[in-house]
C-alpha cells in the first residue's frame, strides 16, 4: 500500500525536443493482492478436482475397454493385460455393428429432418404474425413440460397398426423423434428474434421470396443455431433408450446400441461382458465427439456484428 | 420511374391502434417527397405500406397504374434504404449489392457493370472486397444506398437514412443525395424527423402528426404558409414564436395587438381575413426568430422584455427573451450589423425593446389551432 500512495497520480515529463511539458498517466504498478491471488489459488483448486471428478468414469470406461483378462467388476483401475480382444468381440460376435448402424442412420436422418423442421417453425414462429401464433407458442411450451414416454403406450399402439415395430422398429422411431422436433424451437426462435427484421425486409424489397430471405440471408448467419440444433438432434436418439427398447421389443437385428448393450445386462454371464460393454461404450462415444470437437467453434462465432449501426 | 397515388390509406394495428389515418396524396413521377414529422406521427408505416412490409388495413395504393395493395414488395419495383442500413453482414459489399441482381438472375457480366457503376457514383468501389462490418457508418450508409441504386426501380424509398450518422457527415450526405437524386431522375420518397432535411431534399413536404396529414406544400409554402399551429412550430430552426394577441376588424381593415405593440394587417394577409369574414377575436399570434429585430432607438410601438439567455452562434446570436406572458421569446440576431456597445446591451438581464413587420406574421385561431389567413379549414 506504501508503495502505491508513492506514486504520483500523474508524471510530468518535459519533452526538450518540442520544449513542452506533458503530462503521462503513470503506468498501473498495482498488483495482484496476496488475498486475491489465494482465492485464484483456492477456485483452481476446487475447478482441478471437480475436473478430476468428472473424468475418472471416461477414464476408467476407455482402461477397462482394453483389458484382456476376464472379470466383472476388479479392485484395480491399471489393466493388467492390454489388447482390443473386447472390441474384436464387438465387431466380430456379436450383433454390435448392425446395432451401431441402426442407431446411425436413425440419428442422421433425424438430424437433417429434425433440424430442417426446428429451424423452419422457429423461423416462422418469429417473423411471420399470424392467428393464433402466440396460443400455440404458449401450448407447446406446457406440452413440452410433460415427459414424452408418458405417451409411450399410446404411441406403441400407433406404431403397431402402421407395422412400424420390431421389424418396423428404425423408420418407426425417426418417426417418433421427428414428429416432435417442431417443439424444440424455442432456442432457434430465441436466436433468430436477434437477427434483425430489417435484413428480412431488405432482401425481400431486394425480390427474394420468404424461402430465398431464408436460405440467403438466415441461414448463414446462423451457423452456431444450426450447427446446435443438428448436435441436439443427432443425439437426442444416439443415446434414446427407452423409446428405442419398447419400439424394437424383444427384436434383436431392430436394437440401437443402448438397447443392445443394456440387453446384456439381462444375460447370465453378465460380469463376462463388462468390460465388452465398456468397449461399446467408447465406440458410442466416439462419433459424439467428434461432432463436438469439429463443431465447436461455431458456438463461439458471433456473426450478426456489422448487420446494423453497432 | 412511376408515380405512387395513395387513396384514403388507412393502417390499424392488430392491437387496434390506428398509425395512419385517410391518407391521401398523389406523388408525381420523378417527385421528391418527404414525410416529416414527429416520431409516432406514422410517416414510417406510411412508407412501409408503400413498400408492402405492411399491410393495408384500408384504401388504396397504386405505383404507376397498377393496384399494389396485395402485390408482394419483391414485385413492386422499389428500392428501400433503411435507417439501420441493413446490409447483409456475412457477405461483401460487392455481394452485397450484387443481391437483388442476383436474386433475378441477371448475368454476370451486367451484374458486374451495374455493381462497379454504383460504387462509383458513390465513391465505394475501393471497399468492394470488404465485410460490412469492417466499414463505418458513412460507408455503410453509402453501401445501403448503392443496394437500392443497382436495381434501377421504379420508386426509391427512403426511411431516416440519415439518423444514424454523426451531425457532419449528415450533411455531407445529405448533399449528395441531392446530386443523387439529380443523377438517377426518378420518384424518391423520404423519411425524417429532421425539418432541416425535409426543406433542403424535398421538392415536396408532408407534415404528419398522429396519423394525419398537416399540411402538404413545397418547402417555401409550408415555412411561409403554415396551415395550423403545429406545422408552424415543427417547421423552421429555431421555432417560431407565438404570443396571445387581439386581432380588431374595423370595417375592412384589420389590426392586431400584441402586448401593446399594434400592427395594421395589409396586402395578401389582409385580404385572407376579409374572404373568411373573420371577426374580431383572440388570436395566436405566430412571428418567425429571425422576423423579429431589435429596437435600439427607443420603445415606441414595441414590445419590451428582459434577455434571458444569450447564444452566440457564430454568425448570429439566439438572445431568448421574457417579454410580458410569453416567457421565451427567440430572436434570431445576426452579429455583424451590431456595434460592440450594442452586443453589450444584449447580455442576460438587460432591457430590450423588439418588433415586427405585419407582413411576417402568422394569425392562428386559438381553438382550433388552425390558421385564420391560409389552408381550407378555417371556414
Amino acid at each position: 500500500m506504501a508503495r502505491e500512495k508513492a506514486i504520483p497520480e500523474v508524471d510530468i515529463v518535459v519533452d526538450e525536443e518540442k520544449g513542452v511539458i506533458r503530462e503521462v498517466k503513470p503506468v498501473n504498478y498495482r498488483s495482484k493482492s496476496a488475498h486475491e491471488r489465494r482465492v485464484n489459488r483456492g477456485i483452481y483448486a476446487i475447478l482441478i478436482i471437480m475436473s478430476i471428478i468428472w473424468l475418472c468414469p471416461f477414464v476408467f470406461l476407455v482402461l477397462q475397454s482394453f483389458r484382456c483378462e476376464s472379470g466383472g467388476q476388479v479392485n484395480y483401475l491399471i489393466p493388467k493385460q492390454f489388447g482390443f480382444d473386447n472390441y474384436i468381440f464387438l465387431f466380430k460376435e456379436s450383433n454390435f455393428p448392425k446395432w451401431y448402424l441402426n442407431t446411425l442412420s436413425i440419428a442422421m436422418v433425424c438430424a437433417v429432418v429434425q433440424t430442417i423442421i426446428t429451424l423452419s417453425v422457429s423461423y416462422t414462429l418469429s417473423r411471420m404474425r399470424f392467428r393464433g401464433r402466440k396460443l400455440i407458442m404458449k401450448m407447446i411450451l406446457v406440452l413440452g413440460m410433460f415427459p414424452g414416454f408418458l405417451t409411450m403406450i399410446c404411441l406403441y399402439f400407433l406404431l403397431k397398426q402402421l407395422g412400424l415395430t420390431q421389424a418396423g422398429a428404425i423408420p418407426g422411431l425417426i418417426l417418433i423423434y421427428c414428429a416432435s422436433s417442431g417443439m424444440g424451437y424455442y432456442i432457434s426462435k430465441g436466436f433468430f428474434d436477434t437477427i434483425p427484421k430489417s435484413l428480412d425486409e431488405s432482401a425481400r424489397i431486394d425480390g427474394a421470396t420468404r424461402f430465398q430471405v431464408f436460405k440467403k440471408i438466415i441461414m448463414p448467419l446462423s451457423k452456431p443455431i444450426v450447427i446446435y440444433t443438428i448436435l441436439m438432434a443427432f443425439m437426442g436418439p444416439w443415446g434414446d433408450y427407452v423409446f428405442a427398447s419398447y419400439v424394437a421389443f424383444g427384436r434383436n437385428e431392430s436394437y440401437n446400441v443402448a438397447v443392445g448393450l443394456y440387453d446384456w445386462v439381462n444375460t447370465n454371464d453378465y460380469q463376462g461382458y463388462f468390460t465388452r460393454f465398456c468397449a461399446g461404450g467408447v465406440l458410442v462415444a466416439i462419433p459424439i465427439t467428434a461432432l463436438f470437437l469439429a463443431l465447436q467453434r461455431y458456438y463461439v462465432e458471433g456473426v450478426t456484428g456489422g448487420a446494423v449501426k453497432g | 420511374m412511376a408515380s405512387v397515388t395513395l387513396k384514403h390509406i388507412k393502417k390499424i394495428y392488430d392491437n387496434k391502434v390506428t398509425a395512419v389515418q385517410d391518407f391521401n396524396l398523389e406523388i408525381q413521377d420523378k417527385e421528391f417527397v418527404v414525410f416529416v414529422g414527429p416520431s409516432g406521427c406514422g410517416k414510417s408505416t406510411t412508407l412501409r405500406m408503400i413498400a408492402g412490409l405492411e399491410d393495408i388495413s384500408e384504401g388504396e395504393l397504386f405505383i404507376g397504374d397498377r393496384l399494389v395493395n396485395d402485390v408482394e414488395p419483391k414485385d413492386r419495383d422499389i428500392a428501400m434504404v433503411f435507417q439501420n442500413y441493413a446490409l447483409y453482414p456475412h457477405i461483401t459489399v460487392y455481394e452485397n449489392l450484387a443481391f437483388s441482381l442476383r436474386i433475378r438472375k441477371m448475368n454476370n457480366e451486367e451484374i458486374h457493370r451495374r455493381v462497379c457503376q454504383a460504387a462509383d457514383i458513390l465513391g465505394i468501389t475501393e471497399y468492394l472486397g470488404r465485410k460490412p462490418k469492417a466499414l463505418s457508418g458513412g460507408q455503410r450508409q453509402r453501401v445501403a444506398i448503392g443496394r437500392a441504386i443497382v436495381r434501377e426501380p421504379q420508386v426509391f424509398l427512403m426511411d431516416e437514412p440519415l439518423s444514424n450518422l454523426d451531425a457532419k457527415l449528415r450533411n455531407q450526405m445529405r448533399a449528395e443525395i441531392i446530386l443523387l437524386r439529380k443523377r438517377l431522375d426518378t420518384t424518391f420518397i423520404y423519411v425524417t424527423h429532421d425539418q432541416t432535411e425535409a426543406m433542403t431534399l424535398g421538392d415536396r413536404i408532408v407534415i404528419m402528426k398522429d396519423g394525419f396529414i398537416q399540411q402538404v406544400g413545397t418547402p417555401q409554402e409550408v415555412f411561409e404558409t403554415p396551415h395550423n399551429l403545429f406545422v408552424a412550430g415543427f417547421i423552421g430552426s429555431p421555432q417560431m414564436n407565438i404570443f396571445e394577441a387581439e386581432l380588431t376588424r374595423d370595417g375592412d381593415v384589420y389590426s392586431v395587438e400584441v402586448q401593446g405593440m399594434k400592427l395594421q394587417l395589409e396586402g395578401d394577409r389582409a385580404v385572407c381575413l376579409r374572404e373568411r369574414n373573420v371577426q374580431s377575436q383572440k388570436v395566436l399570434l405566430g412571428v418567425r426568430p429571425e422576423h423579429v429585430s431589435i429596437r435600439f432607438d427607443g420603445g415606441e410601438n414595441a414590445v419590451s422584455g428582459t434577455v434571458t439567455v444569450n447564444e452566440m452562434m457564430g454568425s448570429e446570436l439566439h438572445l431568448h427573451v421574457a417579454a410580458g406572458a410569453e416567457k421565451n421569446v427567440i430572436l434570431r440576431v445576426p452579429t455583424i450589423d451590431l456595434t460592440p456597445e450594442q452586443r453589450a446591451s444584449l447580455n442576460a438581464g438587460n432591457q430590450l425593446n423588439f418588433s415586427f413587420a405585419s407582413k411576417v406574421v402568422q394569425l392562428f385561431d386559438p381553438e382550433t389551432e388552425q390558421s385564420l389567413l391560409w389552408g381550407g379549414a378555417a371556414e
